[in-house]
């Protein structure tokens, strides 16, 4: 560990949020090795259906096992934290990385949620920055916690100015 | 504010620069219809067109104007509709003047004015042809605002000048031709998709039928191509960068360069952050490299930011130097990264090309066996080297980073001029005891990266980097030692 965890970690509600994009996704995969599933046993190929329905099955089971396990890994190790002169974001478990934007180099700070994401009661911060590589987004946090979030980097940002 | 006013139009000849852009843009239909439908269709179409076009590229001349008053340049144009475009003067980034084959017959130049406008992103404006006197008329008023009193006093320094043979050596050593066989090959099979009648094909037959099967004959062959690849190399470089020179007026640095078509462009030394010196393995022997200077905000245009396309290392390092005075000399040494980072290069190379010796092996086709062998020997003195060019060295103002082997790049930047520091470590890094350390620049300079630092390397290197900023984060381990 080279750098310290930053303090605050995003909004519980995002567990849930990503929980519900990767069942989503998991149970398109699961309908579609059903269809073609159906569609091997209907046109009379039981080796064929057997051998799609069960390694479909399979990556079915791995897809959402291991899709439920990321969400909670990305969740835990998602934190953010607005210090005296930057705005740090760590994330990752496996491929960690941290980032750091020095407030008097941030250009633009922008709130938006989704359908989905608006009904979980969350919104998204994206801080850019001059360099498309160096923008940060914080995925899921509360409305307050994200007005103040925005209020204190703008202040911030403005104190820099002159430095 | 000068208040300088200035205004005008385009210069006469311009007209014809206009109607040959018509042209251009009419070309490729007209070849195919000559193609197609012979001359009969060919002489009505192409006095239509004369009619049409020289009217109209005189009519887009007269419409044209642009003024320099109250501390605006405004450009007047448009045939049908009115358009006008107004640049505040304090948002002009700089003013290139370029000048083509034709422009340099003609006496006539091209100017270019790039600005920053609002938000980021960049407008750019271009006066398609003006007299030399206009031009350089166009640029005081447009640039003479900062300039001042001292600008008459002494006469700008000239830093830099290309020799054509070292332009020659620079094109031969720049490797970028291995690039070039991809691009051929599919330029040439687009050209031969588009030609009538199968021209290609039969010349592919012909080709074919006459295709030598004698190995020395081919091997002559292989000679000459290499041969010309050099040359066209050696000329390619000699023609984009003839006579380039670099000078300094106190303020601002100005390069100009070609043989044919010659470019001026200005940079503004206070934007400079940085400078990258990128070498190859074939310049190495002859100790030159090209010097780019790190300018962000400065619109990514090829050689736009070019210091010296080619220069011996102790001229590289004075020239540095004369354009950031803080700037470390590229030969010193700089602190090597552990030597897990020389194992991770290896593992990260090796797999794909034993791989490729095992399939061969199966295979049992000989010259693939051998071919494979010698491509996991050169993945393996690849890897080693791209280890040892691996460093970084920091003296309190000026970060220096090197890395890359075939491309080598060695880069020295101020670390204030980063918009955003970033640490990666992947599962096998972190086994490893590494991270990378890389520094966004954003507005077009990129971002410079530390790869493989080991952990200590990184931690101590982060906390001087930016006391201000990175310190504080650093973990209590490191910050007990106290940082730096």
């Amino acid at each position: 560990m080279i750098l310290r965890a930053p303090a605050n970690a995003i909004d519980p509600r995002m567990r849930t949020y990503w929980t519900v994009q990767a069942l989503t996704a998991t149970a398109v995969l699961g309908a579609l090795v059903a269809t073609a599933t159906t569609i091997a046993a209907v046109l009379g190929a039981a080796t064929a259906a057997w051998a799609v329905g069960l390694g479909g099955g399979l990556g079915f089971v791995i897809v959402g096992v291991s899709s439920l396990v990321a969400v909670r890994l990305a969740y835990r190790h998602f934190r953010y934290e607005v210090t005296e002169h930057g705005l740090y974001v760590a994330r990752g478990r496996f491929w960690r990385r941290q980032q750091i934007v020095p407030h008097a180099r941030l250009q633009t700070v922008d709130t938006t949620a989704g359908p989905l994401l608006r009904a979980f009661g969350l919104v998204a911060v994206q801080v850019s920055t001059a360099s498309a590589a160096g923008g940060i987004s914080i995925p899921g946090l509360r409305r307050p916690v994200a007005d103040e979030l925005v209020t204190e980097l703008a202040r911030r940002a403005e104190l820099e100015e002159g430095t | 504010m000068s208040g300088q006013e200035l205004g005008g139009r385009l210069h006469p000849l311009a007209v014809l620069l206009i109607a040959r852009r018509f042209v251009g843009m009419s070309l490729l239909p007209a070849a195919a219809l000559l193609l197609s439908a012979g001359t009969k269709v060919l002489v009505p179409l192409l006095v239509t067109a004369l009619l049409v076009g020289v009217p109209l590229a005189v009519l887009s001349w007269s419409r044209f104007r642009y003024r320099v008053a109250g501390g605006r340049l405004e450009l007047h144009s448009g045939v049908v509709g009115r358009k006008v475009r107004t640049i505040p003067l304090d948002r002009l980034r700089g003013v290139d003047l370029t000048a083509s084959f034709l422009h340099r017959l003609l006496g006539l130049v091209r100017v270019e004015v790039e600005a920053a406008a609002g938000g980021g992103s960049r407008a750019e404006l271009s006066l398609a042809a003006v007299s030399q006197s206009d031009a350089e008329r166009l640029r005081e008023a447009l640039l003479g605002r900062a300039r001042g009193v001292e600008e008459e006093e002494p006469g700008p320094r000239r830093l830099y000048r290309a020799s054509p043979g070292l332009l020659a050596l620079g094109g031969i050593t720049s490797m970028r031709y291995l690039l070039a066989p991809a691009a051929i090959v599919g330029f040439v099979f687009n050209l031969a998709d588009d030609l009538p009648g199968d021209i290609a094909g039969r010349a592919a037959d012909a080709a074919a039928e006459r295709a030598p099967t004698d190995p020395v004959l081919i091997g002559l062959l292989a000679a000459g191509a290499i041969l010309a690849v050099v040359l066209v190399a050696a000329a390619g470089s000699l023609l984009v960068d003839w006579d380039f020179t670099l000078e300094d007026d106190g303020e601002r640095l100005t390069a100009s360069r070609g043989l044919l078509t010659r470019r001026l462009v200005q940079l503004d030394r206070d934007r400079i952050r940085g400078a990258d010196v990128r070498d190859t393995p074939l310049r190495r022997p002859f100790g030159i490299a090209a010097v780019t200077a790190i300018a962000p905000g400065l619109r990514g245009r090829t050689g736009g930011t070019t210091l010296a396309p080619v220069t011996h290392a102790a001229a590289a390092a004075a020239l540095l130097r004369s354009v950031d005075p803080l700037a470390p000399d590229p030969r010193a040494p700089l602190a090597p990264h552990p030597p897990a980072a020389r194992t991770r290069r290896l593992v990260r190379t090796l797999p794909l090309a034993l791989l490729s010796v095992v399939a061969a092996t199966v295979a049992m086709v000989p010259w693939a066996i051998a071919a494979a062998a010698l491509l996991t020997a050169s993945a393996v003195v690849l890897a080693l080297d791209r280890y040892r060019q691996l460093g970084h060295g920091f003296d309190g103002r000026r970060l220096a980073l090197r890395g890359g082997s075939l491309l080598r790049r060695w880069s020295e930047l101020d670390p204030g001029a980063a918009v955003a520091f970033e640490l990666r470590s992947s599962p096998g890094q972190r086994r490893a005891g590494l991270c990378t350390l890389t520094l966004h620049l954003g507005q077009g300079a990129g971002s410079r990266r530390a790869l493989d630092l080991g952990e200590e390397q990184a931690a101590e290197l982060v906390a001087r980097l930016e006391p201000r900023i990175l310190a504080p984060l650093v973990a209590s381990r490191e910050a007990g030692r106290g940082p730096g």
